[in-house]
């Protein structure tokens, strides 16, 4: 696509001459293409959005490597790609561990904080039996969803659906006793 | 954080950067490593007598030539390769005449020495003197060029650490052989190669350890 190459080259070379507007369009135009090529990359990580945004301040970091005589796009193709692989190698390492400073950020989210501020066993009497096991297994016991649904003779995708609902119940019931 | 926050809060930092830091950056890199390189090759070695003049002859040149052009077309490459995107180009394939040009100098000696001197020619009197002094002259010319390709971004920090090596390596040997006597070809072709490799190796290894981003 050779309209979109030249805005690229256009709107980064600007954003190199301190033009805030232009980057702003320039990281926006390339985000979604980032995220592309990551869930290539990454066949559908779950933590994909996390590597774009690895992508996206690497771009940030890195942006003195480009050449204004050069088109933006292999360059950024490039670090995509090697941000994408080495989270590959990293997750590799880790077994699919997530560092804990991730995981305080997105948990109030989830609702998961209602296990340390409530008992969870007795709030977990209030729902019906088989949320109450679908959050026990997943949430207590740390089993894979697959592994639940497997017990329950459930879908994932099912298990995922009712465990997502049970967590919701469970913070409005955390709330309503508040 | 959501990726449009951080799209946001990226591009207020939009300061323009200083133009070509990378090339000017591996300037000082190598500046600075080259002047403790010659500083231990004053202080320990130093040029040998007559040097001049024995320049004059091509295979006494050739062991200077060779390296030094083995360290700007490592160099080359070695800056290449932190560009993400940039293809090493032609350059990839030039710097295979060095090889090329070294093995067909090792073939000539070899055929034009009396077969009962090519082992003398080739063991040299020097080995013990020769690849620690290419390797340890490497080292800051090597840490130099590590320290300034930590500014750029390479896909594959291995292969950069490598290019770095190469080039240290063909700088330091160029400075060594201006105090070598061994002018046989049977000789430099074969021992000034191993010392290259190992820093080589070298750089290889320091790339995959602090070239990475």
């Amino acid at each position: 696509m050779p309209d979109r190459n030249d805005r690229w080259d256009d709107l980064l070379r600007r954003a190199m001459r301190g033009d805030a507007a232009a980057y702003a369009a320039f990281l926006s135009d390339i985000a979604p293409v980032i995220r592309g090529i990551v869930r290539a990359r990454t066949r559908g990580a779950e933590d994909a959005e996390d590597i774009v945004q690895e992508v996206l301040l690497a771009v940030h970091a890195k942006r003195h490597t480009w050449r204004e005589d050069e088109p933006v796009a292999p360059w950024l193709y490039a670090i995509a790609r090697y941000k994408a692989a080495d989270a590959g190698r990293r997750r590799g390492r880790q077994g699919g561990h997530v560092p804990l400073d991730d995981v305080e950020e997105v948990l109030p989210d989830e609702g998961g904080d209602v296990t340390a501020t409530r008992d969870l066993a007795v709030m977990l009497d209030r729902l019906d039996a088989r949320a109450a096991r679908i959050v026990r297994a997943i949430g207590v016991e740390g089993q894979s969803a697959r592994d639940v649904g497997t017990s329950l003779k459930m879908s994932e995708g099912a298990v995922r659906v009712a465990y997502h609902r049970a967590m919701v119940s469970l913070k409005e019931l955390a709330e309503t006793e508040d | 954080m959501k990726t449009d926050d951080l799209i946001t809060m990226l591009a207020q930092d939009a300061a323009p950067t200083p133009a070509a830091p990378l090339a000017r950056r591996t300037g000082y890199g190598l500046a600075v490593g080259f002047a403790v390189a010659l500083g231990l090759f004053l202080a320990v070695l130093g040029p040998r007598p007559g040097l001049g003049g024995l320049m004059l002859d091509p295979v006494v040149l050739a062991k200077t030539l060779l390296p030094l052009a083995l360290f700007a077309l490592a160099l080359r490459l070695g800056l290449r390769s932190v560009r993400p995107g940039r293809a090493p180009g032609r350059t990839a394939w030039v710097i295979w005449a060095v090889p090329a040009l070294t093995a067909a100098l090792f073939v000539w000696a070899f055929a034009v020495t009396p077969a009962e001197t090519r082992m003398v020619d080739f063991l040299g009197h020097s080995i013990p003197v020769c690849l620690p002094a290419i390797n340890l002259m490497s080292l800051p010319i090597l840490a130099g060029l590590i320290a300034a390709l930590r500014r750029g971004a390479p896909v594959d920090p291995q292969k950069a650490g490598a290019l770095a090596g190469l080039a240290a390596a063909g700088l330091a040997t160029a400075l060594y052989s201006t105090f070598c006597t061994e002018d046989s070809p049977l000789f430099y072709s074969v021992w000034y190669s191993v010392g290259i490799a190992i820093t080589t190796a070298l750089g290889a290894v320091a790339g995959s350890r602090w070239l990475r981003w």
